[in-house]
């Protein structure tokens, strides 16, 4: 029988790779992918919690939606600004992105 | 006995989509590696009686967020050959880091005392019923703030067509090749 926790494992284990690919990455467009992943995660953890230990309210399944409106408007922000740092200066890597101001 | 089959079908398919996606060497095969996990996600939220999360995760994340990123992948131009993550001797932190991170997760998790409800009931019209009364200041500050963020996303992927006519002809001295002529 499928319990809470093993959609908490499955979570942390989808956060742990999300971060993982994040640290290791060099392009700016493949962290905010990561962080899309990680995001993901933290959506499953709320919904398991929503259906496991307070069904009866939905505030779990709330939160969800929250987050889903919060990673859209950050992933449409990240990939403005990836766009418009690539059509500058044409860099790819994030380490030598030294200034984001004008 | 079948929830516990799809269970660990859709388990194995977002974790192997996460997989494929740090572990891709080209970032475009990461991203349909990545949506594999996300249509898995929305199977997750089936098995936990959420039709409309699942609905929303197929729209939001398996549609918009997907195409959006491919968009981004298309238009930054980057090179299709180059590998862009980090130089193998540098992996090894990022990767005691997460797996330390998910062993602490997994402990903590196999320790807590969570208390399990009985009932298992979920409708959309819950969802609708506390959105729309406890939550509805939230809703509208996330409709606000969705709707500044996508403006400033705008203005920000369209400032150099928008920038003064001297910034661009500095730019332009500074680097010839870079500007392409868009005819207004």
């Amino acid at each position: 029988m499928i319990g809470l926790n093993h959609y908490l494992f499955l979570a942390a284990a989808l956060f742990s790779i999300g971060l993982y690919g994040a640290l290791t990455s060099k392009s700016a467009l493949r962290v905010v992918i990561c962080v899309e992943l990680i995001l993901n995660a933290v959506n499953l953890n709320l919904a398991a919690f929503s259906a496991y230990v307070a069904p009866t309210q939905a505030v779990g399944m709330n939160f969800v939606i929250f987050l889903m409106v919060v990673a859209a408007a950050e992933v449409g922000l990240a990939l403005a600004i990836i766009i418009s740092l690539n059509r500058r200066n044409d860099i790819e890597a994030i380490d030598s992105i030294r200034r984001l101001k004008g | 006995m079948t929830a516990t089959v799809l269970f660990a079908f859709y388990a194995v398919v977002a974790i192997a989509g996460a997989l494929g996606l740090v572990s891709a060497n080209k970032l475009l095969h990461g991203v349909v590696s990545l949506l594999a996990t996300l249509v898995a996600m929305g199977g997750l939220y089936l098995l936990l009686d959420m039709e409309f999360l699942a609905a929303m995760q197929l729209f939001v994340y398996g549609g918009a967020i997907t195409i959006l990123v491919l968009f981004a992948l298309m238009l930054s131009g980057q090179r299709a050959e180059a590998d862009d993550r980090a130089p193998m001797r540098l992996r090894w932190l990022p990767a005691v880091v997460s797996v330390g991170f998910f062993a602490a997760m997994a402990l903590a998790v196999s320790q807590a005392p969570w208390q399990i409800s009985p009932t298992h009931i979920h409708d959309t019209e819950s969802i609708a019923t506390i959105l729309f009364s406890r939550y509805v200041l939230p809703f509208e500050i996330a409709g606000l703030s969705l709707t500044i963020a996508l403006i400033g996303a705008v203005v920000i992927a369209r400032q150099d067509d928008m920038a003064g006519v001297e910034d661009v002809d500095s730019q332009q001295v500074a680097q010839p090749a870079e500007e392409e002529e868009v005819p207004a």
